[in-house]
């Protein structure tokens, strides 16, 4: 016996076969090779059987000269079930593009919720975020790691401080905090300027009050500059001074900088992977070639894909590997002096505040020892010294 | 003569080398389960087939299968496997 389910792929027949002799049919039928089954007598002159659709030329010899009449009755398997699938294709193409839409619109951002930003701040992150791409409509496949949204809403608009990026379904929310940039006070109360730190005054700049020391004056921290308190002895008012005191400042700064060091970096060499994760398993979909780096760095983006409310077992996985060398840097003496000096500079410059200059340098000592250069130097540096102090009624100076 | 001379030798082979005898012999084998299936090996063909009785040509003979609501399950040149209530199974000499 053979298995019958096979020639469900093949198309199966049920024929009606009517007429006289229909035992001598059957087995014509049988001894030209011709699988029959169910064969059901009705009746004395007709009965029905099923057979394979791909015998239908050997049944028809088989009726040649039989005496026999054939009609077909029902028709079943899987060549008729495509030839009407193709009839009702519509249906069919309906139902995948519906399935296409719905997967794509569960792909999209839906919405921007902002949270604890005031207006203003709102709309440049709005603004903001337009222009990195995050509008409602897009699909989420083509915008950034919440990470990098972050970064990028950080950096555009000043007035955050820090903003928390989740993607809840198909809405992105962000929790913002606002800087709170205290106010300038507008009136100031009376108060003198003292010296914030040890300096020689080398210029002044008063805008109101009693300068009490003078231009190549040499001060100590919290020593008076400016008097709030003006007007004759006896009838003194205090009001709030105000100017700047230009003073000269020593600063030492000392520099190790050893004259061999190594570092890593790139060296602009990348490749870039793409893969579709299916459960555990993932295909390479780009980028086959092997990277062939002897160090290099690895980066991985993945992007999920969701149907609905729920996560697809689907991932789009980005990798990116970039070379990275490891380079040695040999200084020669002088130029490790140089640099060393470069270095000093930045490290001085970096505590001072915006309106200080360096008005000279002297380096005080520079040995070389040990593969290692020591240096230490001396700047003269003009800062503004002066320092609000508030003047409490009922002190007297 | 020769043909008897040949079964005769065929009938000695197959009880000597333990032979089935229906390779041997073209006879018919038939495989019953209760009163519902009956399948036949080794037939000649179909002679007459209603939904109450079966002939079918065996090498010497007939074999005649009585019931009701017969159906052929499948057909093929030597084999036959019948279904429905079988009553009674004849052989018949011609």
């Amino acid at each position: 016996m053979r298995n019958h389910w096979i020639y469900f792929y093949w198309g199966i027949v049920t024929v009606k076969a009517t007429g006289t002799g229909l035992e001598r049919f059957i087995n014509r039928l049988t001894r030209n090779g011709v699988l029959i089954w169910d064969v059901k007598k009705h009746g004395l002159e007709t009965m029905t059987f099923k057979m394979s659709l791909k015998d239908m030329k050997e049944l028809k010899q088989a009726v040649r000269n039989s005496g026999c009449k054939v009609k077909f009755l029902k028709r079943t398997g899987l060549p008729f079930l495509i030839r009407r699938l193709f009839k009702n294709s519509g249906f069919f193409v309906g139902a995948v593009l519906f399935l296409t839409v719905l997967f794509l619109l569960s792909n999209m951002i839906w919405g921007i919720e902002i949270n604890g930003a005031d207006p203003a701040t709102e709309h440049k992150i709005r603004k903001e975020l337009d222009a990195i791409g995050l509008k409602k409509g897009q699909l989420q496949f083509f915008v950034e790691e919440p990470e990098g949204i972050q970064r990028a809403i950080m950096n555009a608009v000043e007035e955050v401080t820090w903003v928390g990026v989740e993607l809840q379904g198909t809405t992105y929310h962000f929790q913002v905090v606002e800087k709170n940039v205290p106010e300038e006070p507008e009136k100031l109360g009376p108060q003198n300027l003292v010296a914030a730190k040890k300096a020689v005054i080398v210029d002044m700049f008063i805008e109101e009050g009693q300068p009490k020391v003078d231009i190549h004056d040499h001060v100590k921290p919290g020593q008076l500059l400016v008097s709030g308190q003006i007007g004759k002895e006896g009838q003194t008012k205090s009001v709030s001074a105000k100017g700047k005191v230009y003073g000269e400042i020593w600063y030492k700064s000392e520099v190790i900088l050893p004259l061999k060091s190594s570092f890593q970096v790139f060296n602009g060499n990348e490749l870039r992977k793409h893969y579709l994760k299916i459960a555990d398993f993932s295909i390479p979909i780009w980028g086959f070639k092997d990277h062939g780096y002897k160090t290099f760095e690895k980066e991985k983006k993945e992007k999920k894909f969701k149907f609905l409310k729920w996560e697809l077992p689907i991932t789009y996985i980005e990798d990116t590997f970039r070379e990275s060398e490891h380079i040695t840097r040999l200084y020669k003496e002088n130029e490790a002096i140089e640099a060393a000096k470069e270095m000093a500079r930045t490290d001085i410059k970096n505590g001072l505040p915006e309106d200080a200059t360096i008005k000279g340098e002297k380096v005080l000592r520079q040995t070389i020892q040990n593969g290692k250069v020591y240096l230490s130097m001396h700047f003269q540096v003009i800062e503004n010294i002066a320092k609000s102090y508030p003047i409490i009624q009922g002190e007297s100076e | 003569m020769a043909k008897k001379w040949g079964h005769r030798i065929k009938s000695w082979m197959t009880t000597q080398m333990e032979l089935p005898q229906d390779v041997m012999m073209d006879l018919p084998r038939i495989t019953m389960i209760g009163q519902i299936h009956i399948y036949i090996e080794n037939h000649r063909g179909l002679i007459a087939f209603s939904d109450k009785e079966v002939r079918l040509l065996l090498k010497h003979g007939q074999l005649l299968v009585k019931g009701k609501a017969f159906v052929i399950k499948t057909i093929l040149p030597e084999e036959i496997l019948l279904e429905g209530k079988i009553d009674q199974v004849v052989f018949l000499k011609e």
